[in-house]
């Protein structure tokens, strides 16, 4: 793949969020966007300016950091599992941060404490994750997927049991659109979300020849001259902060965090030093074009898990069509 | 200076020792080949000098230093490994993969810079795999594979090799052409060898090519016998080890006379 086409790939988000900010129910001049980011170019409307800076603009800078993040996560993970088939759910982190969120629901019935609660349980879910695999003395990577599987099942039926006990009403569909994923009530207060996914992903890209070399196995990986378990650590702990970061912004969204790191390598190889910034770019991109999408649709917002599936899994088809696959072994 | 110095080695995974009073010394320069029965220890043995598995008991000192309080990066400056299968989760390219050899060699959060290319480079034409490196790994044979690990092996830069069981899954021809490749190795690098291998003819090949060989029979734990080919791989001590009648056959080469040891059947184990 050629640089130039690289550096295409991360412009991208830049220029789906500019046309994104001029596309909404609520028809706004390109003028008027202009006028509302830019004050000094001229004057427009407090209703206009509302709906580019308070709505518009806050949503978009969310969906861009929380498709990178579950991309980026995505690929750390698969990398370091050495198992194209996982994704940044993986160890917990969307069953955790969904029962957080939940709990918060049925407990509170208002909407401030769900952010905070589902970042909090998503990250439990992890650590709980890593202590179900320490039961060996080292943490194998088989038992650190089986410590994810368990926890998440864990966090999944006291889902269902919030989902049983709460209000039919209210709180259920409130929970029940919540896992499905919405960046609709994000505002600028949310954003303190940004602080762990940022963290995150500036982590993953220095550690990406470690991730490079880890997936090689941890034998393999400690011969070559890697510190195992001090990077491994740390490739997790980052996926994790920054996946707990987006799940608790947009809810659970599906799909991204395994699919997105598999566009990119189709595009960009397998090699994580391209790899990693490229699956953040199309990941950012990706998040913005569903979320514009979401909110131009219909009035009452589609959610954001159904239309990744439904529009990204056509996209990966015609790429794996033309790519003829990418290499994989039979 | 010994390359490697194993003295009394315990390791157990449960109750039962896997290694006990292992002790091996291997010189500069020279091939070690590991023989022993499933089970008898040979791999453990290569990843407690790795410093994947920390023994109980015991030393382990490659160069002179300490494995088990080198960091990873100073253990992988002295000790390449060549596994067995090499694992192909992922699409790398060959050359990808070779880089990969000079983790040891970069900076904490660094990438491989144009030097660290010229050394991958170098180490895929030792390897004769130059015309392989854009290749998918995916799609290369396990007699190209067991070459791109080499020349990973190489690109490490490490004056000790270990390898386990490195030619187990290659055909007839591959397995001849991984040991011509690794006596090049010998010759142009001067490289420590440690291979774990099955095939006591191993050894008998690096002896007929006039290479510093020894071998060292494990058993029980330990190493039972440790010399030249001649000395251990006799039918006396191989029916001791594997319980199996060989014939060691003599036949003339250009540089004299060499030797294979032939299996010709399984005897009653336990019977002398």
């Amino acid at each position: 793949m050629k640089k130039r086409t690289v550096a295409l790939l991360i412009v991208l988000p830049l220029l789906l969020a500019a046309v994104s900010l001029f596309i909404g129910r609520y028809t706004v001049t390109p003028s008027d966007v202009l006028h509302a980011l830019l004050p000094f170019t001229g004057e427009t409307t407090i209703e206009n300016s509302a709906v580019v800076l308070q709505l518009r603009l806050p949503r978009i800078i969310a969906a861009a950091f929380v498709g990178a993040a579950l991309a980026a996560s995505g690929t750390a993970f698969q990398g370091v599992f050495h198992n194209p088939l996982v994704s940044s759910g993986l160890l917990g982190v969307s069953a955790g941060a969904g029962f957080g969120a939940a709990l918060a629901i049925v407990l509170f019935s208002s909407a401030w404490a769900t952010y905070p609660f589902a970042f909090l349980f998503g990250i439990l879910a992890v650590l709980l994750s890593y202590w179900v695999a320490r039961i060996y003395k080292t943490v194998p990577t088989i038992m650190l997927v089986l410590g994810g599987t368990i926890v998440s099942s864990i966090f999944n039926a006291l889902i269902s049991l919030l989902k049983y006990v709460a209000d039919a009403d209210r709180q259920l569909p409130a929970i029940v659109y919540w896992l499905m994923g919405s960046l609709s009530d994000v505002g600028y207060s949310d954003f303190w979300a940004l602080i762990p996914i940022g963290a995150g992903l500036i982590a993953l890209l220095l550690l990406r020849w470690d991730i490079n070399v880890l997936s090689m196995g941890d034998k393999q990986a400690k011969s070559l001259g890697v510190n195992v378990r001090r990077s491994k650590t740390a490739v997790i702990a980052a996926a994790a902060l920054a996946t707990a970061g987006a799940v608790c912004l947009s809810g659970v969204v599906g799909w991204v965090g395994l699919v997105i790191p598999h566009i990119g390598r189709l595009l960009a190889g397998n090699d994580n030093r391209r790899l990693m910034p490229v699956s953040i770019a199309i990941g950012a991109g990706f998040m913005i074009a569903i979320d514009t999408i979401s909110r131009m649709i219909t009035a009452s917002e589609v959610p954001l898990g159904i239309l990744t599936a439904l529009i990204g899994a056509p996209f990966f088809i015609f790429l794996l069509k033309k790519t003829k696959g990418g290499g994989w072994r039979e | 200076m010994n390359a490697l110095h194993v003295d009394d080695l315990l390791f157990s995974y449960g109750e039962k020792p896997v290694l006990d009073g292992l002790s091996l010394r291997v010189r500069q320069g020279e091939i070690c080949c590991l023989i022993g029965t499933n089970g008898c220890g040979k791999s453990t043995l290569l990843d407690c000098v790795l410093g994947y598995l920390h023994p109980e008991r015991g030393l382990i000192e490659v160069q002179g230093e300490n494995v088990h309080t080198l960091s990873a990066q100073a253990l992988a400056r002295l000790i390449a490994y060549v596994p067995q299968v090499h694992a192909r989760s992922f699409p790398y390219t060959v050359a990808q993969l070779v880089l990969m050899g000079r983790t040891a060699h970069l900076e904490r959060f660094g990438a491989p810079d144009a030097a660290d290319y010229a050394a991958a480079e170098q180490a895929m034409a030792q390897a004769n795999i130059l015309h392989l490196a854009e290749r998918p790994c995916t799609q290369i044979s396990g007699g190209e594979m067991q070459m791109v690990a080499l020349a990973r092996a190489l690109a490490q830069q490490a004056r000790v090799i270990l390898m386990d069981e490195p030619a187990a899954h290659l055909d007839y021809r591959n397995e001849l052409l991984f040991l011509e490749q690794v006596e090049r190795l010998l010759l142009e690098t001067g490289v420590t060898v440690l291979m774990a291998t099955h095939a006591p003819n191993h050894a008998y090949y690096f002896e007929s090519r006039g290479h510093n060989v020894t071998v060292a029979a494990m058993s029980c734990g330990a190493v039972a016998y440790r010399g030249a080919p001649r000395e251990v791989l006799t039918p006396e001590i191989l029916r001791e080890i594997y319980a199996v009648e060989t014939r060691l056959l003599p036949y003339q080469t250009s540089g004299g006379t060499a030797h294979q040891i032939v299996p010709i059947q399984t005897l009653q184990e336990g019977s002398d």
